[in-house]
């Protein structure tokens, strides 16, 4: 287990904590969401696993052993595969790889077998000759990906992954993803796209402003949403009964031809949808139920704009 | 080593450099030849006397004579447009003036864009050719109230002393010799700022590397900073040592073909030794202050502005744009200041005064200090930076 503890960072004596008291617990052998809006801190946690940066308080511990003791023992057991394009443009597929391989020190039998490994398991065997500068936005994040891989590592660490990829090649890359934690191994994934995100993690954590919001299973998270519905009208809500239903239902939001009922509870569905008949507003889509990864996100970090 | 584009432009442009330098420099900086820079005589005497002034002033082969001006207008109106440089107007009554022992006013119109130097050197030609023509007169004149009539002739027979140039060497041997040609002065100087160019494709990789992430994700790989430098320093302090053999070999071969002097290597194997040395040690001063430059840089623009900018200023300080001795004197301590300088200094002790490898071993020890200096404040910068 990745066992990370009222960690605090802050980058200048002036700036506000970065991280503030940030603890998660991450099961080994699965794959992990960290969400958060920009500047909330997640940068800052993957650099700190990823040992760029020092915590100044609190720890992290792998297995029970403090970080920076285990990478001792494990020095290629963390990769870092991050959000930009990080290679040479100016070296071949199998060069790149071959250069990251070689840098961290593997035996060399075992180098060019951690390079095969990677190059099969991103398919990059089509491209291996070609200059990594003309590859294909796809294929620079399945190269990315596979450098990342060189290592053989126990950990990965993914900074938005499919950020700029087409659909084929983004499920590409999550099936990617789930195929190496399947082999028991652990992927802390970071990414805006809440979506991906339900598709692939089974437990998932939301920061902001350095801190966790809210922490556990998919499934938990998504139930400590209260239900909420969501009308779709063919046309504006008639004034009147807005305001009916504004005295009624306080916390009630009407925009456009969408009308929002947070927290209602399910008795209460069968009842609007009458009133609405009533007033002759046909109604154009219905849902209702536990809120998404989005709704949730959107609701704990209060949906202003953060850049 | 792939920047194909960079690589060539770090060869052909300093090529180019030298190639035209040296060309642009020869006539001016060779003993042998004339320069360029026209003048003309504007004779409103119109006297033997005056036409004799004008004779020895064409005997001397530095300037190159034009035909002579209608009249001042058309003297000014050539000057103006840079056809001439120099007119020497010659007044009237000049004949009268010397007959009388009387010192004749010469005037000197002059393109205000020449350098003080040939102002000068043409002014002091005039002014020989002037007391040549007095002493003509001076004698005669002695001669004919001595019944001495051959007097008149001794300046004609003496003519003008010759003197022969000698180049001092560092063997005090009293060795004789060449003066050094303008390739021979030029090509170190230029191979030496050229160098130091390296810069800028060492700060375009490593500032590529920070943007894109590659130097965050070989820290997560253990990969320490030092390494990330080293792995720089051998393969660009190769490139340094190519383009110095291009240079050199540009000057020795390139030059005489396209009608310049060629660049003459000192013979010797102690001599051949100091100036591989001292390549050797260019080049890791010059990859030093690059990856210092590089490190210490957010942007390629930074990059760009503090070590293009910091080239031209070593170069400016150190000697190679304006020769050290042609300073003034509160300036010319500033030059040490300068790797440049250090490194000009044991390129002349090897290449135009002969010395061998104990000449050179002072500045490569400098210039290797210097490089290894700037390298180790990179390392010691990065690793702030990093933490």
């Amino acid at each position: 287990m990745i066992r990370i503890d009222r960690l605090r960072y802050r980058y200048r004596a002036a700036q506000p904590l970065a991280l503030d008291g940030v603890s998660l617990d991450i099961e080994r052998g699965g794959i992990y969401g960290l969400l958060g809006p920009n500047g909330a801190g997640k940068t800052t946690l993957i650099s700190l696993l990823a040992g760029l940066l020092a915590p100044q308080d609190g720890g992290i511990t792998i297995d029970g052993e403090p970080l920076a003791v285990w990478r001792a023992v494990h020095p290629a057991a963390i990769a870092l595969v991050p959000q930009d394009y990080a290679f040479y443009p100016m070296l071949t597929v199998a060069e790149n790889l071959a250069f990251f391989a070689g840098v961290q020190g593997l035996p060399r039998r075992q180098r060019q077998e951690n390079c095969a490994e990677a190059m099969a398991f991103a398919c990059l065997e089509a491209v291996a000759g070609r200059r990594a500068g003309e590859l294909s936005g796809g294929l620079r994040r399945r190269l990315n990906l596979a450098i990342g891989l060189t290592g053989a590592p126990e950990v990965l660490l993914l900074d938005e992954p499919t950020v700029g990829v087409d659909p084929q090649s983004r499920r590409f890359m999550l099936d990617a993803v789930k195929r190496f934690a399947a082999a028991g191994r652990t992927v802390l994934y970071t990414s805006h796209y809440m979506d991906e995100v339900e598709a692939v993690c089974a437990d998932v954590a939301i920061i902001d402003h350095g801190k966790v919001l809210t922490a556990g299973t998919l499934a938990d998270v998504r139930r400590g949403g209260a239900s909420a519905l969501r009308l779709t009208l063919v046309r504006p809500l008639p004034e009147a009964l807005a305001a009916d239903w504004r005295a009624r239902f306080p916390a009630m939001t009407a925009t456009d031809n969408r009308v929002d009922f947070p927290g209602l509870a399910s008795d209460g569905l069968a009842p609007l949808l009458t009133e609405l008949a009533a007033a002759g507003v046909a109604v154009e889509h219905v849902a209702y139920g536990a809120p998404n990864l989005e709704q949730v996100f959107m609701r704990l970090t209060h949906h202003s704009l953060r850049d | 080593m792939r920047d194909w584009h960079g690589l060539a432009a770090l060869f052909i442009m300093p090529a180019v450099f030298i190639l035209v330098m040296s060309l642009a420099l020869a006539e001016s900086l060779s003993a042998r030849q004339g320069i360029a820079i026209g003048y003309a005589v504007l004779d409103l005497d119109a006297s033997p006397v005056s036409r004799t002034l004008d004779e020895q002033l064409g005997q001397t082969d530095v300037f190159t004579k034009h035909a002579p001006p209608s009249g001042e207008t058309d003297a000014r109106r050539r000057v103006e447009a840079g056809e001439i440089a120099f007119v020497l107007v010659i007044p009237q009554g000049f004949a009268r003036q010397i007959g009388a022992n009387k010192t004749p006013t010469l005037r000197f119109l002059l393109d205000p864009a020449v350098p003080r130097a040939l102002r000068e050197g043409f002014r002091q030609q005039a002014e020989a050719a002037t007391i040549r023509v007095w002493l003509t007169h001076v004698l005669e004149r002695l001669g004919q109230s001595m019944m001495l009539p051959e007097l008149r002739r001794v300046t004609e027979r003496v003519g003008a002393p010759e003197i022969v140039s000698e180049a001092v060497g560092l063997d005090g041997g009293g060795e004789v010799l060449a003066p050094p040609s303008s390739v021979q002065q030029n090509v170190p100087a230029w191979l030496i700022f050229s160098m130091f160019f390296v810069v800028v494709p060492i700060s375009a990789v490593f500032i590529g590397e920070r943007q894109r992430g590659t130097l965050q994700r070989l820290f997560t790989q253990r990969v320490s900073f030092g390494f990330v430098l080293a792995g720089k320093f051998a393969p660009f302090l190769l490139v340094n040592q190519l383009q110095a053999v291009v240079m050199v070999a540009i000057g020795r071969w390139l030059v005489p073909l396209c009608g310049g002097e060629a660049l003459v290597l000192p013979g010797g194997a102690s001599a051949l030794a100091a100036l591989w040395l001292l390549s050797l040690a260019v080049g890791v001063a010059a990859v030093g202050w690059a990856l210092f430059i590089a490190s210490i840089a957010h942007s390629s623009e930074q990059a760009t502005v503090l070590g293009g900018a910091g080239n031209i200023v070593m170069g400016a300080i150190g000697g190679i744009m304006v020769p050290r001795f042609v300073m003034p004197p509160a300036m010319q301590p500033w030059t040490r200041l300068s790797p440049m300088d250090w490194a000009l200094e044991g390129f002349h002790h090897v290449m135009l005064r002969h010395g061998g490898l104990s000449d050179a071993l002072p500045v490569v020890a400098a210039l290797v200090c210097f490089g290894l200096c700037a390298l180790l404040a990179a390392i010691l910068l990065g690793r702030r930076a990093r933490d």
